[in-house]
């Protein structure tokens, strides 16, 4: 058996790192849309866009959009689609913002009948998608322009400012914040206590998996994951921390995602919508009641139009008539940007979050960078067709793996240059029967032949893994 | 009576449907840790049966008694006979594609404290357990997408395991899988019963009946029509009892093929497929004749209904090279339509995803490949469309109460026909039927093979690709064998056996 030099540890390392993002491309391809996003934006502002002051504006801004994209992940999960958010959700705002300023009702209970209002407006949806089998889109359109109407009633068609402290702390405050110096010491240690927390439970998780003989992934990948998500995360906490620390918007954005995340990869209710959207047939035949899971979801969509709703009305100060359009559609791209699929069973809530991060900050970025605000929806049409395609494209994406490739390049070196040259003979000679009109069938075929034998062995060298060479490798 | 303990008894079972009796008075019982099969065609109410025992038709729904170890039992729900240790496992897999291959063993039963909190390691841990009872080597973390029917199904099987089953139902299991898969499964059940596992099996393969069978219930029409033991199992009993007449020959005699001109050949055609980054048709050269009768045979996957689909021009994942001469002719097709103006039509294997609009109805499935016989400047004539849909329904003998049925209310023979007449409609010299008894009943089978050879008879030249040895042989003239993508073998019906054409399809 011939006998291979072994790779050289640093490019193995970067083999290895190389390997892993081409193999699960679809899982990294939005973070690296978004790492351009801010690389370009920072550059065409001089660093304005990631300085502390614009980072934290952005994500109060998110904050509407991302707790609406994550009630739509369920939906588009389980085959659906809510149009009647966006208004639904300017209608719930309003509704609270009128009872408490002009009518004087307790905070509470305001919020508590708007919650009874959007719980019974769920069923209704839920009810008619489920039982009565009425397209989702059809009955959430029909809702959208109810929503609108009972939206201008409800302002009587005027604007309507915010006073009470309520809407002031929700839409604009802060966090008590401790500086020392500069920086805000509560966000950097919240900071430091998620990053330990998430850290130690990854930790866990591997021992466990270990236990069980289940497989991790390496030890040098993990690692460097994790050197990078602890490295963004202590930038924001840092970036956060350098200006007003964290905004009430942030934290129940925040809340709202861990409660979901928790919701949708813990509990027995959050892992049978999967199942329904995956397969509803199966789901039935599983022992779940798909009808009353898809009354939850739209339920769960409405309560979240009805935080979405205040925290918009609370942001801007004022309830309008005006507010409410492109929510839903800015929810549903951010949904799709975040990787999930139309046709069910397919979409995270974290990556949700990040893709109305996405929309925001396209949209954040331009109006800072100066540009004309026309071309802003051009342009947040064209991330979205992007996305869409990139995910078609790289649907059924091969594992790779490069360390393997490189020792199999060497090994069949002769084969595949053989090969190579095979092909390139067969092309020049059937060129020159096609010159001369001589009957080309038997060139095609030697032709076809070549191909074949030069597809064969490329296949070969694709397809090897570095474990089919630990026992040629020179010690 | 034998002493075994009955671990089921259906008592006068009768089910109807608007119109139908599906099930009559129906009487079963099942003997405890024994491997029992429902054998009978299609509609003779075989499937409606197991659904009224796995409670998917609710109690009220049916007449009659379900005795299950010795105790009547009511079951509301398919959660009911579940709690009683009844899985059924139905031919469309009940499994979710894009879930782990542990959370799909658990669904619908997870490990969860009372709050509804699911506890991961403890599912890891079980469904480990279960999949290496049912022999299922995978990562478990895999997506079921990613894996083949065959491991599939066994997922299904380790969920049933999971759930305690005391009876396990299988409605067709071995319908969609290879032959290996098959012989996996078979052997997992007799491994299952050692274990105490009851199971029920439809099936439409006899030969697995006879392999594995402890006793077998025959229907016809909804009634039982006998019971057999393992020792009494043969499978021309098994057929008279099921059409309930004695078939001699299930394939209909036709004239002795003698020569004609060549009106399909392929000369060093390959066909290499993008995704799969190979040559699913390697360098086929073929040969079909005019009122021939040419059989494709091979294992699932050998690449025969790829080449069927690169033929016909449905090329879109595949790159196309080598010659084909249509009735003298050297012509590439890229597109179907250019292959249906030529001639050639394809009765695709998968009637109800690549060939009928189930939800139209008899007349607009027909005409579908043709409309522009039925129309003028693009203007459909619907009385057309109605009087050949009249003809078909007469000259194929299609069972249905008008041309105006939607497909999904016909039985599977029937659709098969329509397809049929679909694709005769568009007059085509040469027919390319791919699976064409595939899920149908010997009934139906006859009479689809009694139109192959009508049209034989008035010069249609026809290619048959099947994975039923017995088709091949009883239905071609001459045989090629194709395995992973190589022609490799060429039979005259008079050389064909089964064991050469097997010794072909599996050894490359």
């Amino acid at each position: 058996m011939n006998e291979i030099k072994k790779i050289n540890p640093v490019l193995r390392y970067f083999l290895v790192i190389t390997s892993m993002f081409r193999t699960n491309i679809r899982d990294y391809g939005m973070y690296i849309a978004l790492t351009v996003i801010f690389m370009t934006f920072a550059i065409m502002t001089n660093g304005l866009f990631l300085g502390p002051i614009n980072f934290t504006n952005l994500l109060n801004q998110t904050a509407y959009v991302s707790v609406l994209a994550i009630g739509m992940t369920l939906v588009i999960v389980t085959r659906q689609i809510d149009l009647s958010v966006g208004f639904l959700g300017a209608f719930l705002g309003a509704y609270v913002v009128v009872a408490v300023e002009n009518r004087g009702t307790a905070i509470p209970l305001a919020l508590l009948s708007a919650l009874v209002i959007t719980i019974i407006v769920g069923i209704i949806k839920g009810f008619f998608v489920a039982k009565i089998k009425v397209p989702s889109f059809v009955i959430t359109l029909a809702g959208m322009f109810i929503f609108k109407g009972f939206l201008m009633i409800r302002t009587n068609n005027r604007t309507i400012p915010t006073s009470n402290e309520f809407f002031n702390k929700i839409g604009v405050g802060y966090l008590s914040t401790a500086k020392i110096g500069n920086l805000d010491m509560i966000t950097f240690i919240m900071g430091i206590l998620i990053v330990i927390f998430l850290v130690l439970s990854s930790i866990l998780k591997r021992r466990k998996n270990n236990k069980l003989g289940i497989e991790n992934e390496s030890l040098q990948i993990y690692i460097t994951k994790t050197v990078f998500v602890i490295g963004i995360l202590l930038y924001i906490a840092f970036n956060l921390a350098s200006y007003r620390g964290i905004s009430y918007l942030l934290l129940i954005t925040l809340v709202v995602m861990v409660i979901y995340f928790f919701f949708t990869t813990k509990t027995t209710l959050g892992r049978r919508i999967y199942a329904v959207g995956g397969n509803p047939e199966a789901a039935e035949l599983s022992g779940i009641k798909v009808t009353t899971i898809i009354i939850i979801v739209f339920i769960s969509m409405g309560i979240l139009a009805l935080v979405s709703g205040v925290m918009y009305a609370s942001y801007v100060q004022n309830t309008s008539p005006n507010h409410g359009p492109f929510w839903e559609l800015y929810a549903i791209a951010a949904t799709f940007i975040g990787g999930a699929s139309a046709s069910g069973g397919v979409g995270k809530i974290v990556n949700s979050l990040i893709g109305s991060v996405v929309i925001m900050s396209l949209k954040n970025g331009m109006a800072l960078a100066g540009f004309n605000s026309n071309i802003e929806p051009i342009v947040l049409g064209s991330v979205l067709l992007l996305a869409v395609v990139f995910d078609i494209y790289t649907r059924n994406v091969r594992p790779v793996d490069l360390v393997g490739m490189y020792y199999a390049r060497k090994k069949y070196r002769e084969e595949y240059i053989e090969a190579k040259q095979g092909l390139k003979t067969a092309k020049k000679k059937l060129a020159a029967a096609k010159k001369a009109g001589e009957a080309l069938i038997e060139y095609e075929y030697e032709l076809t032949n070549a191909k074949s034998q030069y597809s064969r062995i490329k296949n070969m060298i694709r397809s090897s893994n570095e474990e089919d060479y630990q026992d040629m490798i020179k010690v | 009576m034998s002493e075994k303990e009955k671990i089921l008894v259906m008592r006068s079972i009768t089910k109807t449907f608007p119109g139908v009796r599906a099930l009559d008075e129906v009487d079963i019982h099942v003997d405890k840790g024994e491997i029992h099969f429902i054998v009978g065609e299609n509609g003779a109410g075989k499937s409606t049966l197991m659904k009224v025992l796995s409670g998917i038709y609710p109690i009220g729904s049916y007449s009659g008694d379900i005795v299950f170890n010795g105790e009547i039992k009511h079951f509301n729900s398919i959660k009911d006979s579940v709690r009683n240790g009844i899985v059924i496992i139905n031919q469309e897999l009940a499994l979710f594609p894009d879930l782990t291959v542990y959370e799909n063993v658990y669904v619908g039963h997870e490990i969860a404290n009372s709050r509804g909190v699911i506890d991961w390691i403890q599912t890891k841990k079980m469904a480990k357990k279960y999949l290496d009872m049912v022999g299922l080597d995978v990562e478990i973390e895999r997506l079921v997408r990613t894996l083949g029917v065959g491991k599939q199904q066994l997922i299904e099987i380790a969920k049933a395991l999971s759930q305690d089953v005391k009876l396990l139902i299988l409605d067709e299991p071995t319908a969609a899988l290879n032959e290996n898969d098959s012989k996996n499964l078979l052997d997992l059940l007799v491994e299952l019963k050692k274990k105490g596992i009851t199971s029920i099996m439809i099936s439409h393969k006899l030969r697995e009946v006879e392999a594995i069978a402890d006793s077998l219930t025959i229907l016809r029409d909804g009634k039982v029509i006998t019971r057999m033991l393992a020792e009494e199992i043969n499978e021309f009993e098994i057929i008279k009892h099921m059409v309930g007449r004695q078939i001699d020959d299930i394939f209909p005699k036709r004239p002795i093929f003698k020569s004609g001109k060549i009106v399909l050949e392929t000369i060093h055609f390959n066909a290499y497929d993008n995704n799969l980054n190979r040559y699913i048709v390697n360098d086929a050269n073929i040969k079909l004749r005019e009122g021939e009768v040419v059989g494709l045979a091979g294992l699932m996957g050998a690449g025969r209904t790829e080449f069927a689909h690169s033929i016909f021009g449905n090329i879109d994942k595949y790159k196309i090279s080598g010659g084909v001469i249509v009735q003298g002719e050297h012509i590439k097709f890229h597109h179907p339509q250019s292959a249906i103006k030529h001639g050639i039509a394809y009765v695709s294997e998968d009637r109800k995803k690549d060939g009928l609009i189930l939800g139209e109805n008899i007349g607009q499935n027909i005409c579908l490949a043709s409309l522009n016989k039925i129309s003028k400047r693009g203007i459909l004539n619907f009385f057309k469309q109605s009087f050949f849909a009249k003809k078909y329904v007469k000259d194929l003998d299609i069972k249905t109460p008008s041309i105006y049925q939607q497909l999904k209310n016909l039985s599977g023979g029937n659709q098969q026909k329509v397809q049929v007449a679909k694709w005769l409609f568009s007059e085509p010299k040469i027919l390319i039927l791919d699976e064409p008894t595939r899920g149908i009943d010997v009934g139906a089978k006859y009479e689809i093979y009694t139109i192959i050879n009508d049209l034989v008879a008035k010069g249609m030249s026809i290619l048959i690709i099947s994975s039923e040895l017995p088709e091949i042989l009883g239905m071609c003239d001459r045989i090629y064998v194709i395995a992973e993508g190589l022609q490799t073998a060429e039979f005259n019906i008079e050389d064909a056996t089964a064991e050469k054409i097997m010794h072909k399809a599996a050894l490359v």
